[in-house]
C-alpha cells in the first residue's frame, strides 16, 4: 500500500495514509496532544481547539483530531504558537465556567485543608479517615480546633443562606475523638539529613512534623521551658487546656522528635553554628511575642499596666496574678479579648475593652466578643485612650477620646479620628494595652546574615519560605508579623517541603501551585442560586454558663456531640467537584499554567439539574465539546441530549429542555464517562469525595453474561463507584460502554445488609458463632442426615452468579464429596429452557461466535432477545456494525425498543418463529443455498431434515406468523444469500417472546449453510447471569459434567472419573432434582448465594428439607429460614474467574479486602475436605488449573481467549453434527383457537429477573 | 399598447408599490383603459422606490417615489392623455435624473431584474431565457461546460471567491452514484440584498444556472437552501420550479436528453453561521447547522456524505450570461484575476441607497461618487465597510483601490457577498467593529471554543472601551485574541469574525487610543464619552429641545437660554436632533 512520508518535531515518519494527525502522534508516542473534545470512539467534531497544531506553510492552527496527513507535511506540534494558542483556548474555556473545583473552604484555608471532604467522611462517620486528611495539611488539630480564625467559614457558601458550616467543630470533633490517638503516620525510610526547627510554635511544630514523617531527622530549639508558641503562651487556658495541647505536641514529638529547650536563638546559639554543627538546613519559627506600646506617657512607669501578650505569657509561665477593681483592655483583637477574660477570671470585679473603631471593624473571633459580652465584658467602642491619670505612679483612671470613622483608602478598613473635645475619664484600678505584637528580631543582629522586611520580619522568597541564607527557611509570625496559628502550620509546612526539595535536589523548587476554578473568581454569587436550599440553622456548640466559668480557667466550649456533628456535616453544600481528581479540563489548566483574568467577562449561570435519579447535570461546567451529545446519539442512537441556543450561550441540555428523566433518557450513564469535566456527573450515593486519591480498578460486571469490562474507582474499602474513563476500558470488548445496571448496579455492594459473621440456628434461636464453629456443625448435621436417609438426601444449589472456581468446588462436592449428582441451580432447574438446543448439533449448547465478530457480519438476526432492557452493549455492538453496513433483522411479535432500530422487523405470531426458520431451511435446501463442502466434512443427514421438513409449507407464513408476504421476501432475500456474514443473537433466559425449538431450528439453519465454526458467522446465546456459561462449562447442573460431558460420553466420564479419584458410573446418572425435592426426597439441601424463597410459591421445593445451609452476601427471605448462615465475600472481595457469553473466560480480581479474612472457595474446599480428600486446593489457581485439566474444551483456550476459535479449527472436526428434529404441532397456533400468551414458565422467569 | 411595470422586489413593496400596483389595476379597470400592468423585480434605485415604469413603442418614462395619491394623476396626464407627468419622472428616453447611476452599471446578474415579470417564464424565455440549458445540452459535454466557466473566469460570489470552474470540475471528478448542486441562498449579512434581489427579480436565471451545474458535474437533484425571512424570494421561486417542471425543464430528459434534474427548497431558520456550506449541509441534513472541519470538502463528501456542488445565487446567475455571450465577453471585464462584474448593496451614508451591479476593476470612488452619487448630506467620506461581519474597513484613503478580490483581501477587508456600507464621518469606528462583532458574536454556532467566547470576550473590550473604561493593554489583548480566533476556528465565521477589529485597529488606531487614553469618542458617537452643551450664542430659546428632552435634564423658560442638568442627561440625543439652530452640540 502506498505510504506517506511526514516530519513530526523534526521526526521522521512513514505511515499509511488515512490517518489523523493525532492518530500518528499518538501511535509513535511522539507527544501527548491535549484534546476534551476528541474521543477514538465517535466521529471526529473538531470543538474544544486545545489539539491545535501548527503545519509549515500554513497561516493558520489545525486541530489534529481531524486533520489528516499528507506526504510531506511538517508538523510541530508544541511549538510556542500552539502553546500559546491553546493556553488561551482553556483560559476562555474557564472564563465561562462558573463551578468551584474545591471547596471555598479549602481554598480560603492558608494551609488548604479540605474541610469539603473530612466533612464528607464525617457524615460517613469515618472520623479516623477525616482526620488523616486533616493532618495532611494540619498536624494540631485538637488545638487549631479550638483556636482557629476560621477563614474556611468566612469563605462557606452558606453565609448566602443562614450561616456558615461549622467547620471547625468538626474537626475540633474527629480531633477529640482521636485523642487518644489511634492514629499515627507510617513514617518513611530514616534519611540521613538533619534539620534544626529553631521555635516549637505552630509553624515549628507543623515543618517538624512533615518532616520527620518523610524520614529526616528534627531538633527544636525553644527558649521557653515548653513548646507550643503562641497556642501555650498567648492563648488562655479557658479556650485551650494545656493538657489537651500538651497530648498533640507529645503526640508529634512521639514520631521521634528532639526537643531542646531554654535555648535562645541569638543569645544561646546562632544559624552558623547550627549549620557548623552539623544539621543540613535551618527552619525559624519565632513568634511574635513582643508587645507593642500603647505609647501613652507614664506607662512604663506607673504601676498596674501590663501588656495583654505579657500578661497572657507571664500566666501560663509561673502564676495567676490577683487582679480586683477595675480593669480596662485597650485593643481589638483576640489577644484584647483574651486579655479581658483572663482579667475577669483572675479576679477583677469589672472588665471593659476600649476600641478605637466600630464592632465590623473589630478583628476579634466574632464568638469571642460575644462570649466577653455574655461574661459581662464591655466594649467601649470608637473609644481610644489619650492619657494615663496615675496618682504616685499608682493607675487611678485614664483618660479617653470619643472616635470618629472616615472613609480610607479603597480596600482599607476606614480610619478613626479623634473627635475635638470628647475627652473623658474612667476609673481603673489595671490597664492592659494589648495593641498588637512584634517579632523581637534581635537575632539577626547577632547573626548579621538573613535579611528583614520594612516591618521587622524575616525576608523570604514566599514561594519556597526559604530566606536570604541558601538552606536556612522561616515561617510563621516572624515572615509574617503576629497573624495566625494556621497561616504559621501552613508555612512550616511549606518550608518542609522546600526543604526536603533542597535536600533532594541541592536547589530550592519553586511548587507549581494547582489551577482551581471558583465561582467568586468569575463573578459575584448571588442568593438566587441557592433558593431551592433548605434554611438550616447552625449547631451551637454547649459551654460552660457564665455563672460557672468566670471565675475559673475550665474549658468553656465542650464540644459537638456525635448527633450534632452529622446534623452540621449534612449542612455542607459540598460546592466543590465531585470530579476534581479526574477532570481532564483541570489537569490541562496546570499544564499550561492558565490565567483567567484578563478574560473574565460576561459568565453564564445555570442551576444544576439533579432531577434525574442517577445522573447530575450541572450546565455551568458544560464546555461544549459535545462528547455526551455524541455518545447518546451516535453510540445510543437515544439523542436524549443536545445543544440548546446559539454562540456565547449555547450550552448541552436534555432534549427541548426538559428534565433528563423525562426525555427518552434510558439511563445507561454513559454521558457521565464521556464528560471530560463535571458538567455530568454521577449522582453518587455517598458525599463528594472530590480531592481524595481515586484508585482504579479493572474488572468484569456481574449483571449479565456479556461480562463488560467496568472500571472500579475506589476511595477506600467502602466506597467506590464505577467510572469507565481509562483508556484500557474504552479498548474492551464493550468499548467501555454499559447499561445502567453495569454503571450503576453497582450500589448493591455499598448495601448495608451484609452478613457479618455465621450464625447458627438451634431451637429457633440464631447464634452468631466462628466459622471454624459453623463448618464442622454443618458436617456433623449432613452426615446424620446421609446415614438416616442414604446419600441422595443432600442436593446443593449454585447461583450463576459465582465463579467458574465455586461452581466447580461445588459440583464437584456434590460428585466426590457426597456423591450423588444433586447439583443444580434454581434458576436453572426451575426457569430453565431448551438449555441443550444445540447439544446435537455442536455438542454443547452456547455462542459458536465471538462477540468480536459482530462487527464483520452483513445480517445479524435478533431472535428472542429484548436487547434494550436486557443486554443494552450487544445492542450498542449492533448499532455499531449497522454504521458499518449490517442489517438488522429482528425477529419478535410484540413491539420491543429495538424495532425501531432494526432494519426488518419479522412481527411473527407469538411461538411461530420455528415456523419462519423451518420455511427458510426448506428454501435453502431448494434454491440449493447449502455449504456442501462443510457437511461433506462431518457425519449428517441432510436427507432426515428434508423428510422432516416436507409438511412444512410456506403458506403457514401468513397462516399461522400472520407475516405479510413482502416481510417475509425480504427476510428470504437476506438470509439465502450463501456468501453473506449471518449472526444470529438469542437470549436463552430472556422474558421475551420466545417459541419452543426456535434456537435448534435456528442451528439447523446455521448448520445447513456451513455456518457454524465459520469466521463471522453463527450464533451468540446470551444468557440471564454473568456466569450462567461458566455453569454450564463447570458442569454444575445434573445433565453435565465439566466439558458439556453427558451421560452418554463413556470415555469423557471415565477420563474425568480417573482425573477425581472416583467412579462416576453409578454417581453421574438420570436426575429430575425438582420431582425429587418436591417429592421431599432431598432432606438437606445447601444454598449458594441464591433466594428461592424471595418467591413464595417456591416452598413447596422445601418440604422435605429438615437442614439448610444459606451462605449468601447479604440478608434474604432464604436466609431468614436457613439453620446455618455462612457470609460470603462478594465478588469485588475475592478473585474468580467468570465465562461470558462467547465463552471467554475472564478474571475478577480481589479489590477491596472486604468483611472476612476467607474467600468463598475456601469455605466449600473445607466443607468439602470433610467428605472427601479430593480436595486438596491452597488457591483459585490451584482450581483452575484442575478445571483445565477435567474440562475438555478449556485445552483450546485461555484466560480472555475464547476455546471456541482453536476448537472450531482442531477437536471440531471429529463432531458428529445432527440436524435437530423441529417438528411442532401447528394446531396450537391454529388462528380460531383462543392465542396462549404466557406459559407458567415465562411468566415466573418474568417476574423473578424484575425481584432479583 | 402601454405597459405599466410596477416594482414589486421587497424594497418596492415595503415602499407602497403593491398598493400603488392595486391602485392601478383599480383605475385602468374604472376607465377602462387598454394597457398591460405587471409586476416587475428591483431596479436597484431603492432610495427612489416606489417605481413604476410606463413603456410604449415611442417612450419608457421611469416614475419615482411614487405613491396611491400619484396614480390618477399619472393615468390621467401620462395614459390619458399623454402627457408625461414630467415633474415625478426620473428617467425617459429624453433625459436621465439619475444618469450617472445607470451609466456606470454593467448589469449581467441584474440584466432582467426590474425589465421582465418574475413571475412569468414566458417573458424569461422571451429574454433568452433556458436557452443556455439548451444549448449546453445539446452542444457541450460536461468536460467543455465546466472548460468555459473555469475560462471564463468566474469566481464565487458569496466571498470566498475560489475558481467556480474549478469546484465543478473537483464535484464532477469525484465518482459517485449520486450528487447534489445546492444554491446558497441564505444571504446572512447585515446590510445585504443582492441576492434577494435576484430570487424576487429573476428566479429563473438561478434555476438556470444551478442546471447547468447540474449537468457539468452529473446531478441529478438540486437544493436552494434559503433564508424563510425572504418569503417573496420563496414564493417567486416555488412558482418558477413549478413553471419549470410543467414545461419539462425540471425532471426527466430535459430536452430530450438522458439528463434528468429537479430542485427542492430548503427553509433555513436564519442562522447566520448556515451561510457556511458544511453548516447549511447539515441544515439540510436535518441536523443543528454546525460547521464541521474541511477537507473532506463538499465536492468530495458534501450532502448526506455524496458530492456536492454549492454555489451562491449571484455566482449561478452569471452561468447562463457566460453559456450565450461566451467567455470572452464575460473575461473582458474586470482586472486580471477578477473577471465580471459584481452586484453591490449599497448602503450607509450614501446618497442612492440601493442595488449596483459594477464591472470588477471599477475603483471604490466611482463605486461611492459616480453610482452611489456621493455621501449623505455632503458629509466626508471615512470609510467603507466590506464583506458584512466577516470584511473590514477600507478607509478614504484607499478609495483608489480597484474592486478585485486579491487586491481587497489585501486590505485586511474581503470581497464578500456584496455589502457596502458607506460611512461618514459621523461613524465611530470602535463602535462599527463593536457592532459587527456583536452581530458575528450572536450568529456563532457556539461549537468552537475560540469563536464562541474569544469574540465574547472582545465583544467585552470593545464595550469597555467605548464605555470610556478602556485600559491600555486592552489593544493588545484584542489583537492577540484576534490572531488566535482565526488561527483556531474551525469555520470562516470564526476565522473572519475578528475582522472588523482587526481593519479598524488597522486604519483607525488613533480613534481607539482616543477613546482608551483621552477618553473622547472622536466620531462624538460614544455615549458614554461625550456630553451636550447648549451654546449661547447660536440658542434662541425656542424650547424645542426642553420637549425633546425625555428626562427633564434640559430646563429653562420661554425665550430664556435653557440649562442642561448633566447628571440627569442620558445622551439619548433628541434634543441635538430636535435644535434647528445647531445650538446644541456634542463634546
Amino acid at each position: 500500500m502506498e505510504q506517506i512520508n511526514i516530519t513530526i518535531n523534526g521526526k521522521e515518519i512513514i505511515t499509511s495514509p488515512g490517518k489523523t494527525i493525532l492518530e500518528v502522534v499518538n501511535e509513535n508516542k511522539i507527544d501527548e496532544i491535549p484534546t476534551l473534545c476528541h474521543d477514538n470512539r465517535l466521529e471526529h467534531f473538531t470543538s474544544c481547539f486545545l489539539c491545535v497544531v501548527e503545519i509549515e506553510g500554513m497561516n493558520k492552527l489545525v486541530p489534529s483530531c481531524s486533520t489528516m496527513i499528507q506526504n510531506g507535511m511538517k508538523i510541530l506540534t508544541h511549538s510556542k504558537t500552539v502553546v500559546e494558542s491553546r493556553k488561551t483556548a482553556l483560559e476562555l474555556l474557564m472564563s465561562n465556567h462558573y463551578a468551584d473545583c474545591i471547596g471555598p473552604c479549602k481554598n480560603n484555608c492558608p494551609a488548604g485543608v479540605d474541610a469539603q471532604t473530612y466533612i464528607a467522611l464525617i457524615s460517613m462517620g469515618k472520623y479516623e479517615e477525616a482526620l488523616k486528611l486533616v493532618k495532611e495539611n494540619n498536624p494540631l488539630p485538637l488545638s487549631i480546633g479550638r483556636v482557629c480564625v476560621r477563614d474556611c467559614e468566612t469563605a462557606c457558601r452558606r453565609n448566602i443562606i443562614d450561616e456558615p458550616v461549622a467547620v471547625n467543630a468538626l474537626k475540633r470533633f474527629i480531633a477529640d475523638e482521636d485523642a487518644v490517638h489511634k492514629w499515627k503516620p507510617v513514617l518513611k525510610e530514616r534519611k540521613n539529613k538533619k534539620v534544626a526547627v529553631i521555635g516549637g510554635g505552630p509553624s515549628g511544630l507543623s515543618c517538624a512534623y512533615y518532616l520527620t514523617i518523610e524520614g529526616y531527622s528534627v531538633t527544636i530549639f525553644e527558649k521557653l521551658p515548653k513548646l507550643g508558641g503562641m497556642l501555650r503562651y498567648g492563648i488562655p487556658e479557658y479556650r485551650l487546656p494545656k493538657k489537651i495541647l500538651d497530648t498533640e505536641i507529645n503526640w508529634i514529638l512521639s514520631l521521634g522528635v528532639e526537643v531542646k529547650t531554654n535555648v535562645e536563638l541569638g543569645i544561646d546559639f546562632s544559624i552558623k553554628d547550627l549549620l557548623r554543627s552539623g544539621y543540613d538546613s535551618v527552619f525559624i519559627g519565632v513568634g511574635a511575642h513582643k508587645a507593642s506600646k500603647l505609647g501613652l506617657d507614664g506607662e512604663d512607669r506607673i504601676y498596674g499596666i501590663f501588656r495583654g501578650i505579657d500578661f497572657l505569657r507571664e500566666i501560663t509561665l509561673s502564676y495567676i496574678p490577683q487582679l480586683h477593681g477595675k480593669v480596662i483592655v485597650v485593643g481589638g483583637g483576640n489577644t484584647a479579648i483574651d486579655a479581658a477574660r483572663t482579667a475577669l477570671r483572675c479576679g477583677a470585679e469589672e472588665v471593659k475593652i476600649v476600641y478605637r473603631r466600630s464592632i465590623h471593624e473589630m478583628p476579634a473571633n466574632h464568638e469571642e466578643i460575644e462570649a466577653a459580652q455574655k461574661e459581662g465584658i464591655e466594649i467601649l467602642f470608637l473609644t481610644n485612650p489619650k492619657s494615663i491619670i496615675a496618682d504616685n505612679n499608682k493607675l487611678k483612671a485614664i483618660e479617653c477620646l470619643k472616635m470618629e470613622l472616615v472613609e480610607g483608602k479603597p480596600g482599607e478598613r476606614p480610619k478613626p479620628v479623634p473627635k475635638a473635645g470628647s475627652e473623658f475619664i474612667i476609673d481603673c484600678d489595671f490597664l492592659i494595652g494589648a495593641i498588637g505584637q512584634a517579632v523581637d528580631t534581635g537575632f539577626v543582629k547577632f547573626d548579621n546574615d538573613c535579611s528583614l522586611e520594612k516591618w521587622g520580619t524575616v525576608h523570604v522568597d514566599n514561594d519556597t519560605m526559604e530566606t536570604s541564607i541558601p538552606g536556612v527557611f522561616a515561617g510563621g509570625d516572624v515572615v509574617t508579623g503576629p497573624l495566625t496559628a494556621i497561616m504559621s502550620i501552613a508555612q512550616g509546612k511549606k518550608a518542609a517541603k522546600s526543604i526536603m526539595g533542597y535536600f533532594q535536589t541541592g536547589h530550592v523548587n519553586k511548587s507549581s501551585t494547582k489551577y482551581y476554578s471558583l465561582k467568586n473568581k468569575l463573578t459575584k454569587i448571588t442568593d438566587r442560586e441557592f433558593e431551592h436550599v433548605k434554611k438550616l440553622a447552625r449547631e451551637k456548640m454547649k459551654e460552660i454558663s457564665v455563672t460557672d466559668r468566670t471565675h475559673n480557667f475550665q474549658e468553656v466550649e465542650l464540644g459537638f456531640s456525635e448527633t450534632q456533628c452529622q446534623f452540621e456535616a449534612g449542612r455542607c453544600l459540598e460546592c466543590g467537584c465531585s470530579e476534581y481528581s479526574d477532570c481532564q479540563l483541570r489537569k490541562y489548566c496546570d499544564e499550561y499554567n492558565i490565567d483567567i483574568s484578563e478574560f473574565v467577562g460576561e459568565t453564564k449561570k445555570y442551576l444544576v439539574d439533579g432531577r434525574h435519579p442517577f445522573i447530575l447535570m450541572d450546565p455551568n461546567k458544560c464546555i461544549n465539546c459535545g462528547r455526551c451529545v455524541r455518545t447518546c446519539a451516535e453510540v445510543l442512537k437515544v439523542s436524549a441530549l443536545g445543544f440548546v441556543y446559539r454562540g456565547f450561550k449555547s450550552v448541552v441540555k436534555p432534549a427541548m429542555e426538559k428534565a433528563l428523566s423525562d426525555t427518552n433518557c434510558i439511563g445507561c450513564g454513559n454521558c457521565i464517562d464521556a464528560c471530560p469535566t463535571g458538567a455530568i456527573s454521577e449522582k453518587y450515593p455517598f458525599k463528594i469525595l472530590g480531592t481524595l486519591p481515586k484508585e482504579n480498578n479493572e474488572t468484569i460486571c456481574n449483571f449479565c453474561s456479556i461480562g463488560c469490562k467496568i472500571n472500579l474507582k475506589k476511595i477506600n474499602d467502602e466506597i467506590f463507584y464505577v467510572a469507565n474513563t481509562t483508556d484500557s476500558i474504552k479498548n474492551s470488548h464493550n468499548d467501555g460502554f454499559l447499561c445502567s445496571k453495569g454503571r450503576f448496579g453497582y450500589r448493591y455492594l455499598l448495601e448495608k445488609n451484609r452478613i457479618l459473621n455465621p450464625m447458627v440456628r438451634k431451637h429457633g434461636l440464631i447464634y452468631n458463632v466462628k466459622i471454624d464453629e459453623a463448618l464442622p456443625y454443618v458436617e456433623l448435621k449432613l452426615k446424620s442426615i446421609i446415614d438416616e436417609y442414604g446419600k441422595d438426601s443432600v442436593a446443593i444449589m449454585a447461583s450463576p452468579k459465582l465463579s467458574n472456581e465455586e461452581l466447580y468446588l461445588l459440583q464437584k462436592f456434590a460428585r466426590v464429596g457426597l456423591n450423588n449428582n444433586n447439583i443444580s441451580s434454581f434458576s436453572n432447574m426451575l426457569y430453565g429452557f431448551e438449555q441443550n438446543s444445540l447439544d446435537d448439533i455442536a455438542g454443547f449448547t452456547s455462542s459458536t461466535v465471538t462477540m468480536d465478530e459482530i462487527k464483520n457480519a452483513d445480517v445479524i438476526v435478533v431472535i428472542n432477545s429484548n436487547l434494550s432492557d436486557e443486554n443494552l452493549v450487544m445492542e450498542l455492538k449492533i448499532k455499531a456494525a449497522q454504521k458499518k453496513g449490517a442489517k438488522l433483522i429482528l425477529i419478535n411479535s410484540s413491539e420491543i425498543s429495538l424495532a425501531k432500530y432494526a432494519d426488518l422487523w419479522i412481527d411473527t405470531k407469538k411461538g411461530t418463529n420455528t415456523i419462519l426458520i423451518n420455511n427458510l431451511i426448506k428454501r435453502c435446501i431448494a434454491d440449493n443455498v447449502v455449504d456442501h463442502h462443510f457437511l461433506s466434512r462431518h457425519q449428517t443427514d441432510v436427507n432426515k431434515l428434508q423428510k422432516e421438513l416436507a409438511e412444512t409449507k410456506e403458506e403457514d407464513i401468513y397462516r399461522y406468523c400472520e407475516l405479510d408476504k413482502e416481510k417475509y421476501s425480504e427476510f428470504l432475500n437476506c438470509l439465502t444469500n450463501i456468501n453473506a456474514n449471518i449472526i444470529f443473537i438469542s437470549n436463552l433466559d430472556s422474558t421475551s417472546d420466545k417459541s419452543i425449538n426456535d434456537i435448534k431450528s435456528v442451528g439447523n439453519f446455521l448448520h445447513l449453510t456451513g455456518r457454524i465454526g465459520k469466521p463471522d458467522n453463527g450464533i451468540i446465546i446470551l444468557r440471564e447471569f454473568n456466569n450462567s456459561v461458566g455453569f454450564s462449562e463447570m458442569g454444575s447442573s445434573p445433565g453435565y459434567l465439566p466439558g458439556y460431558v453427558k451421560q452418554s460420553e463413556v470415555n469423557e466420564i471415565k477420563r474425568i472419573s480417573e482425573t477425581w479419584n472416583i467412579d462416576l458410573t453409578n454417581i453421574f446418572v438420570d436426575t429430575d432434582l425438582a420431582r425429587k425435592l418436591r417429592r421431599g426426597e432431598i432432606k438437606a439441601i445447601l444454598i449458594f448465594g441464591e433466594d428461592p424463597l424471595i418467591i413464595r410459591n417456591n416452598k413447596k421445593y422445601f418440604s422435605g428439607i429438615e437442614f439448610m445451609v444459606v451462605c449468601d452476601s447479604f440478608h434474604t427471605d432464604t436466609t431468614a429460614e436457613a439453620d446455618v448462615i455462612l457470609p460470603a465475600a462478594t465478588y469485588i472481595e475475592q478473585s474468580g474467574s467468570f465465562t461470558r457469553c462467547d465463552n471467554i473466560v475472564q478474571l475478577a480480581p480481589r479489590i477491596i479486602s472486604g468483611l472476612h479474612d476467607y474467600e468463598n472457595w475456601s469455605i466449600i474446599v473445607k466443607l468439602a475436605r470433610y467428605f472427601s480428600k479430593e480436595f486438596n486446593f491452597n488457591s483459585v489457581d490451584e482450581i483452575m488449573n484442575e478445571i483445565r485439566r477435567v474440562n475438555r474444551y478449556y485445552k483450546y483456550g485461555g484466560i480472555n481467549k475464547s476455546w471456541i476459535k482453536e476448537y472450531f479449527n482442531n477437536g471440531y472436526n471429529q463432531q458428529v453434527i445432527n440436524f435437530a428434529a423441529t417438528k411442532i404441532d401447528l394446531s396450537t397456533f391454529d388462528p380460531v383457537k383462543p392465542v396462549i400468551h404466557y406459559q407458567e414458565n415465562y411468566y415466573f422467569s418474568n417476574v423473578k429477573s424484575k425481584l432479583v | 399598447m402601454k405597459k405599466i411595470k410596477v416594482g414589486l422586489g421587497t424594497c418596492g413593496i415595503s415602499a407602497g408599490g403593491q398598493l400603488v400596483f392595486e391602485k392601478f389595476k383599480e383605475e385602468l379597470k374604472l376607465k377602462n383603459i387598454d394597457a398591460e400592468l405587471s409586476e416587475t423585480g428591483c431596479m436597484g434605485m431603492c432610495y427612489e422606490e416606489a417605481l413604476v415604469e410606463i413603456e410604449d413603442d415611442k417612450n419608457d418614462v421611469l416614475y419615482s417615489k411614487v405613491t396611491v395619491d400619484k396614480v390618477g394623476r399619472i393615468i390621467n396626464d401620462h395614459l390619458i392623455n399623454g402627457n408625461p407627468v414630467n415633474d415625478w419622472i426620473i428617467k425617459s428616453n429624453e433625459f436621465s435624473k439619475e444618469e450617472s447611476f445607470f451609466k456606470n452599471q454593467k448589469r449581467i446578474v441584474l440584466r432582467n431584474c426590474g425589465v421582465i415579470n418574475p413571475s412569468s417564464i414566458d417573458e424569461y424565455i422571451a429574454n433568452d431565457g433556458y436557452k443556455a440549458i439548451q444549448k449546453v445540452i445539446e452542444k457541450y459535454t460536461r468536460d467543455e461546460v465546466i472548460d468555459i466557466i473555469i475560462n471564463s473566469g468566474l469566481r464565487g460570489r458569496g466571498g470566498g471567491g475560489f475558481s467556480t470552474g474549478l469546484k465543478w470540475k473537483f464535484a464532477k471528478s469525484t465518482q459517485s452514484d449520486k450528487k447534489y448542486v445546492i444554491c446558497n441562498a441564505d444571504e446572512g449579512d447585515p446590510g445585504a440584498f443582492m441576492d434577494r434581489s435576484v430570487l424576487e427579480g429573476d428566479p429563473h436565471s438561478v434555476l438556470e444556472g444551478m442546471m447547468i451545474a447540474a449537468y457539468a458535474i452529473g446531478a441529478d437533484e438540486g437544493f436552494i437552501y434559503c433564508r424563510a425571512e425572504y418569503p417573496l424570494a420563496i414564493k417567486r421561486l416555488r412558482n418558477a420550479l413549478n413553471q419549470c417542471r410543467s414545461r419539462g425543464l425540471l425532471g426527466e430528459k430535459i430536452f430530450g436528453s438522458h439528463f434528468n434534474f429537479d430542485i427542492k427548497i430548503k427553509e433555513g431558520a436564519g442562522a447566520f453561521v448556515c451561510g457556511e456550506e458544511t453548516a447549511l449541509m447539515s441544515s439540510i441534513e436535518g441536523k443543528r447547522g454546525v460547521p464541521k472541519l474541511r477537507p473532506p470538502f463538499p465536492a468530495q463528501k458534501g450532502l448526506w456524505g455524496k458530492p456536492t456542488n454549492i454555489n451562491n445565487v449571484e455566482t449561478y446567475a452569471n452561468v447562463p450570461w457566460i453559456i450565450l455571450n461566451g467567455l470572452q465577453e464575460f473575461a473582458a471585464m474586470g482586472t486580471e484575476k477578477s473577471k465580471g462584474t459584481k452586484v453591490f448593496a449599497l448602503a450607509g451614508k450614501v446618497k442612492r441607497t440601493g442595488l449596483v451591479e459594477v464591472p470588477m476593476g471599477m475603483t471604490i470612488n466611482e463605486i461611492i461618487f459616480d453610482v452611489g452619487g456621493g455621501i449623505k448630506d455632503n458629509r466626508k467620506f471615512k470609510a467603507v465597510q466590506m464583506g458584512g461581519p466577516s470584511g473590514g474597513c477600507i478607509p478614504a484613503s484607499m478609495g483608489d483601490l480597484k474592486i478585485d478580490y486579491d487586491e481587497i483581501t489585501k486590505t485586511g477587508a474581503i470581497m464578500g457577498s456584496g455589502g457596502l456600507i458607506i460611512l461618514d464621518d459621523t461613524t465611530c469606528m470602535v463602535d462599527l467593529a463593536k457592532y459587527f462583532l456583536n452581530f458575528t458574536q450572536l450568529e456563532s454556532c457556539g461549537k468552537c471554543t475560540f469563536c464562541r467566547i474569544g469574540t465574547k470576550r472582545m465583544l467585552e473590550i470593545l464595550e469597555r472601551i467605548t464605555d470610556g473604561n478602556g485600559k491600555e493593554r486592552d489593544l493588545f489583548l484584542l489583537e492577540d485574541l484576534a490572531q488566535k480566533i482565526k488561527m483556531a476556528s474551525l469555520c470562516g465565521l470564526g476565522q473572519t469574525a475578528p475582522n472588523p477589529v482587526l481593519t479598524t485597529l488597522k486604519y483607525f488606531r488613533e480613534e481607539y487610543e482616543a477613546h482608551i487614553f483621552d477618553k473622547k469618542c472622536p466620531a462624538h458617537n460614544c455615549p458614554s464619552l461625550i456630553t451636550y452643551h447648549i451654546v449661547l450664542e447660536y440658542c434662541k430659546g425656542c424650547g424645542v429641545c426642553i420637549k425633546a428632552c425625555p428626562t427633564g435634564s434640559i430646563t429653562g423658560n420661554k425665550k430664556e437660554i435653557p440649562v442642561l442638568n448633566e447628571s440627569l442627561c442620558i445622551k439619548c440625543g433628541k434634543c441635538y436632533d430636535a435644535c434647528k439652530l445647531d445650538a446644541i452640540i456634542k463634546v
